[in-house]
Parts: structure tokens; C-alpha cells; sequence
């Protein structure tokens, strides 16, 4: 008890001699950020479009947006990845200096809304479900919602995992583009050799999901059950788990399944090394670029497991303001995200990028696109039945578990069933964790 | 007057180290919220007790990976850059280049070079792998085996820190005494008993400098754990200074992350005075 | 001369991997052969202010530089020449600091950085580094070194302290400045996580920080990944490769001077 009253002390005097210093400091420094009521309002949006045809289009957005609203200024900014960019929310809040807008995935949202350093929908909106709330597709709406029921969120750039292929391959070889996993196997195992594998995965890292990861969800909730319950309970060890596991390492004994870092399935799918690469369908850009005109880049819907329904694991973000925020920026927040989530912008958006539009409204304007692209309508179908990541803050905590289990029975040779065991030993204590905050 | 001088330096440090650094052992103590401090609660210990107690990873094999990642640093480091040293004592513009050749690693910001170590070990298009391939011997993984990651990335980490040692040892080997080696020759003794019996007890002082500030550093290293390999696979690379970095800005355990910095701290502490202790000892001694 | 040659393969592999194209089909001459695709090099150089972010390192490193040079000469001096009270303590408390994992450090002083309105500036990158645990410790090293009678001769002259610093303490330390400089010019250079959270904007974050930016952004297109690896490391090579002689009998005396 004395250690604990002298270490307050000691921190303390640490702070007193931090506040002298912003005294000192304040002396020189003037005014506050975000100027006066009067004259324009400026938001800043922190998000991680920070190269490509992401970045241009957002730009472009933007700038549609400024015209028409010529007293609000957006300032974005970019994050180089999500890492980055939860680090920099976190430490901007810390700081009390949040941006207006961020991009946050479920799980950052549910711990932000527990921190109360969100703001619910209904606070800016007027309404939990305001007007807009209706066009988005059935998947989108109850991705918006905390586990309190309420809005949090508003959606931006979504998306579901689809598989790239290499079709001039599969033709070469007298295969079909695969509708079920058995057949992605059998096409998988047909063309390995000779330098080539069927598909590269990235199981990814307990940080960040990867490529790996996502096949795993797809394949255990194609197989009956998902990772983790609506609930946020983890399932890793289920029996449709340990079969898509089981799944992987077969793959991979049998030579048709490689592992690597930075995009392997992109990067072997480019240099003509793999038949196939599964990722987001928001990978459309960089996909083609990688291929660069080589062959045809073929493009499907994920394949049907045991369970034989289609299904699909959510990725992509929402959008949500920051408590800080002044009356007027949550108002100019609030015209921002419901123009971002129109169905023209989300057209030239999901057009330019391949992300999926979140509306259906946006697809008769996208039909350039769609001729082109004819997977996308069954793609955005995917929007109503795909997976989205359980809205708790454990998870992201319980998903490094899962990729751990990936990783131990891939390189280690753990048997499935057991690497999962423990995976799911772990994950139930991240969650009771978690729950116990 | 003293305290005057050295008051800048201390201002510096007592802001923006000692300060923080007791801020932490106080945060250590709570459940905290960074995100909302009020939402902070008061543990006690009990961040310490589940750090003891973690599975995933335990504190134990990050420890051990800790001491594996040093041990190798400090070891081999020290062995290598002390052969380096002596081979490239003698001057000569060929081993003049030699040097230079052996040191610009060092000069090379970590971030740049680790990034060119990943595609080195890229299992699909490095060069590691496909040197390997060419020869017909199998390929490891490197980074993505639990048994090579941690190798792969003490490789990494020799090739940029060796240099800095080798010249720290060339400065230790021009100040010692010629009579003495001259002596040990004219006595018959081969090359090994020279170095053995007469250069290296001279090296002494030199060789506790680079143990400590290798130790330190390898402690603390976190750049080339974040580039190469996350901490993986299966937490093979996951060290204190990474798990720290992990809870700290990945989970934002904020409570957690300070205990482990708080034991880190003592962890390096003692290793730093232990080497010292016996550092002191054997210069007794000898 | 074989040693030599195996640490500069890597420098030769990244020059050659920046000039291939992105899918190179992996043998051995493909991988170890360049292909001359400049296109890397234009293709990484638009994707970020390069100059900026150059001339902000250069700026942030050389203030660094110069602090921590005012800090160390004068603590060291203290701690090698001067008596005063507490000095042993003093200097305890100072060589504990070295322990200290810097990654903690972090959000105190991100708070810290908020509170005094230095986020995002280059204050924050320059002043938390303007003091030198080594600095200090060479340089008392040194003048520990350096017989006492010569301060207590220029003292009987009546020279003040700070003069007598100036005039014959720092003449007597150069090689310890110079390995000071590069070695704190070297870690500002070579400083990522600190600047990567303290600073958002490219108007003052150095290059290791747009470097991984950009990796972070673009960790698929490795030969453009490359090329930003060679034109941000060039530099810096390139000024050790004109200070070598410098920082290598800098490093080697100061060896020389360090008694157990």
C-alpha cells in the first residue's frame, strides 16, 4: 500500500512538471484549432485511401462535395494502413484530438462506443434510422448497430471476398472456374507443379488478418458455422473449423497451397506462379495491375461448402464521428457521410475501385462497369448474406488466436483439431476479458 | 554549479523519459482506458499477475525469445565483429575497403534495409530461396517458419549492427600494448596463445563496452520485429520489447503493456548490471 | 575481402531488385540481373513528397545533432571535471535511462506532446532527443581521461568555467564529438516509431516515416519498394561514405578511451 501512494506521488509530480511545461508553452501558442462558429466548418475525415484509384476517387468525391457545400472544407488524411490508422485514432483521442470522421472496423467502433468517444447515429441524425438508412442492403443496415441495438455507424466502403483466377489456365487444362471448394481443390491440385501452386494465402499476422484468415472464415462458414456467433462468442473449434482447416493443410501437403507475405496470391497470380488468389473484391485494381494484360483475369463468387449456400465473409469499413466534435462539424460530418453513402457517389466509387456499393440504387448507374465486371451484381448479393466481424471489442484480440491456430498447423504441422483447441481456449479468455471491461 | 551544467540534460530526460517512465509505473497499476481516463480502475497487481500467468503467448517463451534474439546479438556479435576485427586490423587499402564495406550496413536507417531483408526471404521471389533452389537444397520458409523466422531476422540484425562493434574492437586492438605481443612472440608463442594469453585480456574493457551496448539495444530492438515478421509465426519472434508494442498500439492494453515495461526495465537493469558485476570481477581477477 | 563482399550482396540485391519488373519469374540470373525498368524509380518518386520528407530529416537530424553536442559537452564536463554534490547519483540516475524501453514511452509523452501543442511539429522530433545517455558518458569518459591538473591550472588563471570548456575541454574531446554527431544524426535518421505516431503531416515527418508509409500503402509493389529503398539510403550512405574515415578513427579512439 505505501509503494502504491508513493508511485502517485512520483506520477504526480511527472504530470506537474508536463502541465509547467504546457503553461510555459501555451504562453507562445496561440488560439484553438478549429476557429470561430462563424464563416466555413471544417471537418477532417482520417481514413487509409491513400494511393491509387482509391485516393483519386475519394478526392474526386470530396471535391464534388466541397462545391456543393461551399461552407464546409474536408481535410483528409491519410493512414497508410489499418494498423496505422487505429493507432492514430486511439492516440488522437488519448489527446483529445480526434478527427470528425474515421474509418473504423466493428470491433474498434464497439470499443469506442464502451469509451463513449463515439457518437450514436440518432445524436447527429436526429434519428437512429434516418431516411438513407433504408436503401442499403440488408447485410449493410444491421452492420451499422452495437450490440446495444442502436446506430453507431455509417457505411462506406464495403465488400466480400471473391476469387481471382488465372482463366487462361484454367482453360489450358480443360477445368471449370470452381462453384464448389471441392472442385477449387481438385482444379488447385491439377496445375500445381512446376513452379506454379493453386493459391498463395497470407495466414496473416495477430495483428492484422490476411488473406489466410479470410479463407479460413469463408471456408468454416461455408461449412455451417462461422468463426465466431452473432454474439461474439468464438467458435474456432467447431467441427465446420476444424474441416476448413483440415481443408488447408491438404492443400498445402499435397503442394497446391503456398504461404507468403504482402498479397502471395497477388504477386504469384501476376508472375503467372498461381492459378488462383482470393481476396477483396475491393482488390480489383490492384489485381488487374498485377496481371497487367498477361491473360485473362477470371473473377467469381466464393464457392459453396458442405452446407451447399452461398456464403461470404464482410470486409471494408464504416464510418462513425468522434465525440469532440462542434454542433455545426457533427452537422457538416452528417451531410459528409450521407454523401459519401448516395447512390451516385457510391456508383463512381465502387465503379473506380471495386469496392461494392452499398446501395442498390448506385447499380443501374454502374452499367459500364457491370459490362465488364459481370460477377459484380452477384457479388453485391453477397452483401445480404455475408459474415461481418461480430461488433466486440475482444474479437480483433480472438481473431490473432485464429491466425496463430492457421499458422501452427500450416508451417508447424500441429494437427488441426488441437491447434484449434487451443485457439478457442485462448479466445474464450480474450472475450471474458473483454467482457469484463 | 555542477547541477547547472548538467541541468539541460536533465530538464530533457525528466520530461520526456523519467517523468513518463513514472507515469507508467502508475498506469501499470490500473485497468486503464486511453481512450477515456476516467473509465480508468484501480487493479493493483493484478496486471503483473496476468502477465505472469499468460498463455497466449506465455511471458515465459517471450522471455525466452528475448534472450534467444540477445543472446545471439551479444554472442555472436561480439565473436564475429572481435574475427572481423582482427582480420582487418592490419591496414592496406584493400582491407581499408573491407571496413568501409563491413560497416555501411550500419549506416543504413532500419527501416530501409529490414524492407530489402523481407524480399531477400520472400518465399516465392527471393533471393534466399532461389539461391537455395538453384543448389537443390530445401528451402526453410525463413520468415514464415517458426523454427527460421527468428534466425532470419538475428541475420538481418548482425549485418546491420556487426560493423559498429568491429570498429569499436579495431580501436580497442590499435591501443594495445605492441612490447607485450612482440614479448609473447619472441617467447615462441603461436598466433591462438598470443591472442589468447596477450590480446585479449588487453580487449577486456573493450569487449564489456560492446556485451552492455549490445545487450541493451538487442533488449529493446522493435523496428525489425515490426518490418520482417509481426512477431511471428505462432509468437516465434515474439519478444518483450514486441509484445509490448503489440498491447501497448495494437490492443491498447494500456495497463498491461505498462507492466511490461516496467519488467522490462528491470530486466534490462539487472542484465546490465549483472555483466557489470562480472565484468568487474574477471578484471579483478586476471 | 569475402566478408566484404557478403554485406554488400544485400546492397546489390536491392539495387537490382528496384530495376526489375514487378513478376519476375524467380531464377537465379532473373533475380541477381537487372532488367533497367527506370520506370520503378519515377513510379515510387511521384508516390510521396521525397524532397520534403529529405529536406525535413536533414533539418530534424542536424538540430538534433546540435543539442544534444550542447547537452552532452556540458553534463560531461560536469560529470568528469566538476565536484559537486550528488554527482554520483546524478550520474546513476542519468546511465538508467539507457534502460528504459522507448516504446513505453510513447503515449506519456504523445499526452505530453498534446498538452504543450507540439504534435505534428518539429519540436517533438527534436528536443525528447537532445540529450544523449552516450553523449554524456563519452564525454566524461573523456575528460576523465584527460589530466586534472590542466582545469586547475586554467582555473588559478581565472578562467571561467564555461570558457575554459569552450577553449580547452572541446578541443581535447573532438574525436568524442564526432562520433557523438554521427552516432546522434544516425539514430535521428534511423528514428520511425516516434515520429510515426507523433507526427501526422508530410510537411514534417521525415523519410524512414514516408518510407513505411509508403511500404505500408504499396507492400505488393516491390521493385518501386526498392527503388524508395535505394533513394532514401543513398543519402545517407553516401555522407558515411565521405565521413568514413571520420567516424571510423572516431569510433576506434573512443574505444580506445573506454576503461572498464
Amino acid at each position: 500500500m505505501t509503494k502504491n501512494t508513493r508511485s502517485r506521488r512520483i506520477a504526480g509530480s511527472a504530470l506537474a512538471a508536463a502541465t509547467v511545461l504546457a503553461a510555459v508553452a501555451g504562453c507562445s501558442s496561440s488560439g484553438s484549432k478549429d476557429g470561430a462558429s462563424s464563416g466555413p466548418t471544417t471537418i477532417s475525415f482520417m481514413q487509409i485511401m491513400i494511393n491509387g484509384s482509391q485516393k483519386s476517387t475519394l478526392v474526386k468525391l470530396t471535391n464534388d462535395f466541397e462545391t456543393a457545400n461551399p461552407n464546409i472544407k474536408v481535410n483528409l488524411e491519410y493512414q497508410p494502413d489499418y494498423g496505422t490508422l487505429h493507432a492514430k485514432e486511439t492516440a488522437a483521442i488519448a489527446a483529445h484530438n480526434a478527427p470528425t470522421i474515421g474509418q473504423v472496423y466493428e470491433s474498434w467502433a464497439a470499443q469506442y462506443a464502451n469509451s463513449q468517444v463515439i457518437l450514436p447515429v440518432s445524436q447527429y441524425a436526429g434519428s437512429d434510422k434516418p431516411d438513407q438508412y433504408s436503401s442499403f442492403y440488408a447485410g449493410v443496415q444491421k452492420d451499422l448497430a452495437l450490440p446495444d441495438g442502436k446506430n453507431w455507424m455509417w457505411p462506406f466502403n464495403k465488400s466480400v471476398q471473391v476469387i481471382y483466377s488465372n482463366s487462361d489456365l484454367l482453360k489450358s487444362k480443360g477445368l471449370a472456374a470452381p462453384t464448389t471448394w471441392d472442385q477449387f481443390a481438385t482444379d488447385a491440385k491439377a496445375v500445381s507443379g512446376n513452379g506454379v501452386t493453386g493459391i498463395a494465402i497470407d495466414p496473416g499476422t495477430t495483428a492484422s488478418p490476411a488473406s489466410g484468415t479470410l479463407m479460413f472464415q469463408a471456408l468454416a462458414a461455408s461449412n455451417g458455422t462461422p468463426d465466431f456467433a452473432a454474439d461474439g462468442t468464438p467458435q474456432l473449434n467447431s467441427p465446420a473449423a476444424v474441416q476448413a482447416l483440415s481443408y488447408l493443410v491438404d492443400l498445402k501437403k499435397s503442394g497446391a497451397l503456398q504461404i507468403g507475405t504482402n498479397y502471395p496470391g497477388e504477386a504469384a497470380l501476376g508472375a503467372q506462379k498461381g492459378l488462383f488468389d482470393l481476396s477483396s473484391a475491393a482488390g480489383y485494381y490492384y489485381e488487374n495491375q498485377a496481371v497487367g494484360g498477361k491473360f485473362a483475369l477470371g473473377t467469381a463468387v466464393l464457392p459453396t461448402g458442405s452446407t451447399g449456400q452461398p456464403t461470404n465473409v464482410m470486409s471494408g469499413t464504416n464510418l462513425v464521428e468522434f465525440t469532440g466534435a462542434s454542433k455545426a462539424q457533427q452537422a457538416a460530418g452528417w451531410k459528409y457521410m450521407q454523401f459519401l453513402a448516395s447512390a451516385s457517389s457510391q456508383a463512381e466509387w465502387a465503379g473506380q475501385t471495386g469496392y461494392l456499393p452499398v446501395t442498390a440504387a448506385a447499380l443501374p448507374l454502374m452499367s459500364d462497369f457491370i459490362a465488364k465486371n459481370p460477377y459484380l451484381p452477384t457479388a453485391v448479393g453477397a452483401l445480404a448474406y455475408a459474415v461481418a466481424e461480430p461488433p466486440y471489442s475482444w474479437v480483433a484480440k480472438a481473431e490473432g488466436e485464429e491466425v496463430v491456430a492457421l499458422q501452427a498447423a500450416l508451417d508447424k504441422g500441429t494437427d488441426p483439431a488441437t491447434a484449434l483447441n487451443t485457439a478457442q481456449t485462448n479466445a474464450l479468455a480474450d472475450q471474458k476479458a473483454g467482457a469484463a471491461q | 554549479m555542477g547541477w547547472l551544467y548538467t541541468a539541460p540534460a536533465l530538464l530533457i530526460f525528466s520530461v520526456f523519459i523519467i517523468g513518463p517512465t513514472a507515469y507508467t509505473l502508475y498506469v501499470s497499476l490500473f485497468h486503464w482506458n486511453a481512450l477515456n481516463t476516467a473509465k480508468s480502475k484501480y487493479i493493483g497487481l493484478a496486471n503483473y499477475r496476468s502477465l505472469l500467468g499468460s498463455t497466449a503467448p506465455s511471458f515465459l517463451s517471450s522471455a525466452w525469445h528475448s534472450l534467444y534474439f540477445s543472446g545471439a546479438m551479444v554472442i555472436g556479435g561480439t565473436a564475429l565483429s572481435l574475427a572481423f576485427a582482427l582480420l582487418l586490423q592490419r591496414g592496406g587499402r584493400l582491407l581499408g575497403a573491407a571496413r568501409v564495406a563491413v560497416f555501411a550496413p550500419h549506416a543504413t536507417p532500419v527501416v530501409a534495409t529490414s524492407l530489402a531483408w523481407v524480399w531477400i526471404f520472400n518465399p516465392q521471389f527471393g533471393l534466399a530461396d532461389t539461391l537455395l533452389k538453384a543448389v537443390h537444397l530445401p528451402q526453410p520458409g525463413w520468415l514464415q517458419s517458426t523454427t527460421w523466422a527468428m534466425p532470419s531476422v538475428i541475420a538481418y540484425s548482425l549485418w546491420h549492427e556487426v560493423g559498429f562493434t568491429v570498429v569499436l574492437f579495431l580501436g580497442g586492438l590499435a591501443v594495445i600494448s605492441p612490447e607485450l605481443s612482440e614479448a609473447a612472440r619472441v617467447d615462441g608463442a603461436n598466433a591462438w596463445q598470443e591472442f589468447w594469453h596477450v590480446t585479449w585480456p588487453q580487449l577486456r574493457p573493450v569487449t564489456l563496452f560492446v556485451v552492455i551496448i549490445t545487450s541493451i539495444s538487442s533488449l529493446q530492438a522493435f523496428t525489425q520485429f515490426y518490418e520482417m515478421s509481426q512477431g511471428g509465426p505462432v509468437y516465434a519472434t515474439t519478444t518483450l520489447s514486441f509484445l509490448l508494442y503489440q498491447e501497448a498500439f495494437v490492443f491498447f492494453d494500456t495497463g498491461y503493456g505498462a507492466a511490461l515495461a516496467i519488467v522490462l526495465f528491470a530486466v534490462t537493469a539487472a542484465f546490465t548490471l549483472l555483466q557489470r558485476r562480472t565484468g568487474d570481477r574477471i578484471s579483478r581477477s586476471s | 575481402m569475402l566478408a566484404g563482399l557478403l554485406f554488400l550482396l544485400p546492397f546489390y540485391y536491392v539495387v537490382v531488385t528496384s530495376l526489375n519488373s514487378a513478376s519476375v519469374s524467380a531464377s537465379v540470373s532473373d533475380i541477381l540481373l537487372p532488367h533497367w525498368q527506370w520506370a520503378n524509380y519515377s513510379r515510387a518518386w511521384a508516390a510521396a513528397p521525397w524532397p520534403r520528407l529529405f529536406l525535413n530529416t536533414l533539418l530534424i537530424a542536424s538540430a538534433t545533432v546540435l543539442l544534444a553536442l550542447a547537452t552532452s559537452l556540458l553534463a560531461g564536463f560536469a560529470f568528469g571535471v566538476m565536484r559537486f554534490r550528488g554527482r554520483g547519483l546524478l550520474f546513476g540516475l542519468v546511465m538508467s535511462v539507457l534502460m528504459i524501453p522507448g516504446t513505453v514511452l510513447i503515449i506519456p509523452d504523445y499526452i505530453i506532446a498534446n498538452d504543450i501543442n507540439w504534435l505534428d511539429t518539429y519540436w517533438i522530433q527534436i528536443v525528447p532527443w537532445g540529450a544523449s545517455v552516450f553523449g554524456i558518458f563519452l564525454v566524461r569518459q573523456f575528460f576523465l581521461g584527460l589530466p586534472q591538473e590542466i582545469f586547475d591550472a586554467a582555473e588559478l588563471d581565472g578562467a571561467g568555467r564555461l570558457r575554459m570548456l569552450w577553449s580547452i575541454g572541446i578541443p581535447l574531446v573532438r574525436p568524442a564529438i564526432v562520433i557523438i554527431s554521427l552516432n546522434v544524426f544516425l539514430a535521428s535518421w534511423n528514428s520511425f516509431l516516434w515520429p510515426f505516431i507523433m507526427t501526422s503531416s508530410p510537411d514534417v515527418q521525415p523519410v524512414e516515416v514516408g518510407l513505411a508509409a509508403f511500404a505500408g500503402a504499396n507492400g505488393t509493389d516491390f521493385p518501386a519498394l526498392s527503388a524508395a529503398v535505394v533513394f532514401t539510403t543513398a543519402p545517407v550512405l553516401l555522407f558515411f561514405l565521405v565521413l568514413q574515415r571520420h567516424f571510423i578513427t572516431g569510433a576506434m579512439s573512443t574505444a580506445g578511451g573506454v576503461r572498464g
